[in-house]
């Protein structure tokens, strides 16, 4: 009996070790994760952020400023991170790294975590939406800055 | 003599306030079928200040109202207005304007434009009363506005098998102050009520159930209180966010069930109050993380999973007067630094005694056992629940602690279920040992 509980355990580890070999990123669980940093449940699809380890253990942000500060708080993070994913908020679900992404940052685009941070993928899109509702177009590195000098996020 | 003119001068006041409100020359706008205005937007574009939009019944396919002078809109009959996803219904743009008794119904998602049954745009004096809100994106929406009452309503949106990013929130305050919510019903949105920088609100009596996300949800909103609502079904009850000074009393969070579900979520907060309210089989009944200097005092914590998950970077907070029953895990936490205090708690897990009768237990109670912090540590460990193995380890480390925080502990634990309406004898007894010195070990 205990033999055969034995055995039953180790097949579940290896079962987990095996599930945690592959290093891509994953879709985002909306509705079920939780925020790494916030803990709030992440919900709204075209704000989802992601940061994939070099284990490949993925880790879900309800929104760029939140996996800002958890990288501004834990830098090697970032350092020795696979993906640092954010959403591109003109397509839903697509997922796009941080280095490559736009932010607008306009008070007519609320963001779940109050930053009003918004990502887009493509350059063109970013400069028409930066006309219609104002704000200012950040880079990832300016983005960090503004979230550790933020006094209300943190 | 003071008094006198006191008495006086109220009495003028009685007597001069209706005559203070009473518009000059108001009208009543009628709107039915066989009126001279068929639709409500005409009848709103046509009222003068001051006049009243009767509606005495009927279905109006119609949106894209805006109401541009303060006006009351009352409706009859249960009067419905029928959006027929075509937008937004009505948009306030006038002070002190009523909206009163309507159905409004069938608003779609949209991502871009964030529509609503009802939308106040910076706008004070705005009331919002016993409507019903049926299947739209955004329920009632305020936005930098203040000095609204949002009473008596019904909000409920078709849940569905919709993901959580095609339901907006049922009743959503966006840099808002000095408003009342009270006596609604909210269900089936994404958040029953969400408060984003909303200052001096009053959120009372209120039913929020069967939301995606939270019944409630403070972000960044001080100040603010919550009492006598009811909070069930969501998929956390409430969420009190970045925010300072929040009395939290007389709730009831239950039924918040599920792998990430909490009661009452706690997450940056300081300084707030948490008196007198029902934790009743949640996941966990409150997650603490990141909170400071609050008061948490003769609530019940009934059947969870966790009764509270207190996280080591909460300090200064103080546990009185609270009764732990029927709980898998009374406390769990994940460190052996706790600077929060524990006093004069029921816990039904207590094993101690009471030889001189006074009511409190002779010998400390540790509220976390070894395996809630295997638990933390090791979330598959929780199937060795109950299990024999698991009672020794608990039983040894209680003796002999050297994994949990001994500093996590109750030196007063209460022997009997406290009854929250009338402890006064237990207030005498707890005075009296007060006085005595040296219950510390």
């Amino acid at each position: 009996m205990k033999s055969k509980s034995i055995h039953t355990l180790s097949l579940l580890a290896m079962l987990f070790l095996f599930a945690a070999c592959s290093v891509e990123p994953q879709a985002i669980p909306y509705g079920q994760a939780n925020c790494t940093h916030c803990n709030m449940t992440i919900s709204d699809n075209r704000y989802g952020a992601e940061l994939v380890n070099d284990k490949g253990k993925a880790f879900f942000f309800d929104a760029a400023e939140c996996l800002a500060a958890y990288v501004s708080e834990q830098p090697e993070l970032q350092e020795n991170a696979s993906f640092v994913l954010v959403t591109d908020y003109t397509n839903p679900g697509n997922l796009i790294e941080v280095k490559n992404a736009h932010f607008l940052q306009s008070p007519k685009l609320p963001s779940p975590m109050g930053m009003n941070l918004t990502a887009l993928a493509d350059d063109l899109t970013a400069k028409q939406m930066e006309q219609k509702h104002g704000g200012t177009l950040l880079t990832w590195d300016q983005v960090l800055t503004a979230v550790q000098n933020d006094a209300k996020f943190h | 003599m003071l008094n006198f003119t006191k008495r006086l001068l109220q009495v003028a006041g009685t007597l001069l306030l209706p005559l203070s409100i009473q518009p000059v020359m108001a009208n009543t706008l009628e709107v039915c079928k066989t009126c001279s205005y068929t639709s409500v937007k005409q009848a709103v574009q046509q009222a003068a200040p001051g006049d009243t939009v009767l509606v005495t019944g009927g279905t109006y396919q119609e949106s894209g109202i805006e109401i541009k002078k303060p006006v009351h809109l009352l409706a009859q009959n249960k009067a419905v207005i029928d959006g027929n996803f075509t937008g937004q219904i009505i948009t306030v743009m006038a002070d002190d304007v009523t909206i009163e008794g309507f159905t409004l119904k069938n608003i779609a998602t949209s991502y871009t434009r964030d529509d609503a049954a009802i939308r106040v745009l910076q706008r004070s004096n705005i009331r919002i009363l016993n409507n019903t809100i049926l299947n739209t994106y955004f329920g009632i929406y305020l936005q930098n506005s203040e000095d609204c009452v949002i009473k008596g309503n019904v909000v409920k949106g078709e849940r569905g098998d919709k993901t959580e990013s095609a339901l907006a929130n049922a009743i959503h305050l966006y840099y808002t102050d000095n408003v009342d919510i009270s006596d609604n019903v909210v269900q089936g949105h994404r958040d029953g009520i969400y408060l984003e920088v909303v200052k001096n609100s009053k959120v009372h009596r209120n039913t929020s159930q069967d939301n995606q996300r939270y019944g409630l949800h403070f972000m960044f909103s001080n100040g603010n209180t919550y009492t006598y609502n009811i909070f069930r079904n969501n998929g956390a009850g409430v969420a009190v966010m970045y925010t300072d000074d929040v009395r939290m009393e007389h709730n009831t969070f239950e039924n918040n069930w599920g792998a990430a579900s909490y009661g009452l979520l706690l997450k940056d907060i300081r300084n707030s109050v948490i008196h007198n309210n029902t934790f009743r089989r949640n996941t966990t009944g409150i997650h603490m993380e990141s909170s400071s200097r609050l008061d948490i005092k003769n609530n019940d914590f009934e059947r969870n999973g966790w009764a509270i998950k207190l996280m080591t970077t909460c300090v200064d907070d103080t546990f009185r007067l609270n009764n732990f029953t029927g709980n898998s895990f009374d406390i769990s936490t994940n460190g052996t630094s706790q600077q929060n205090h524990f006093e004069n708690n029921y816990w039904e897990k207590y094993t101690g005694y009471d030889l001189d009768k006074d009511g409190i237990g002779d010998v400390p109670y540790l509220p976390v056992s070894l395996y809630s912090m295997l638990v933390e540590r090791v979330p598959p460990a929780v199937m060795f629940m109950r299990s024999f193995m698991v009672d020794l380890m608990d039983n040894m480390e209680k003796v002999l602690p050297s994994i949990i925080p001994d500093q996590l502990v109750d030196n007063q634990p209460v022997m009997k279920r406290i009854d929250h309406g009338n402890d006064r004898k237990l207030a005498q007894v707890l005075r009296k040992t007060e006085g005595a010195p040296g219950r510390e070990r």
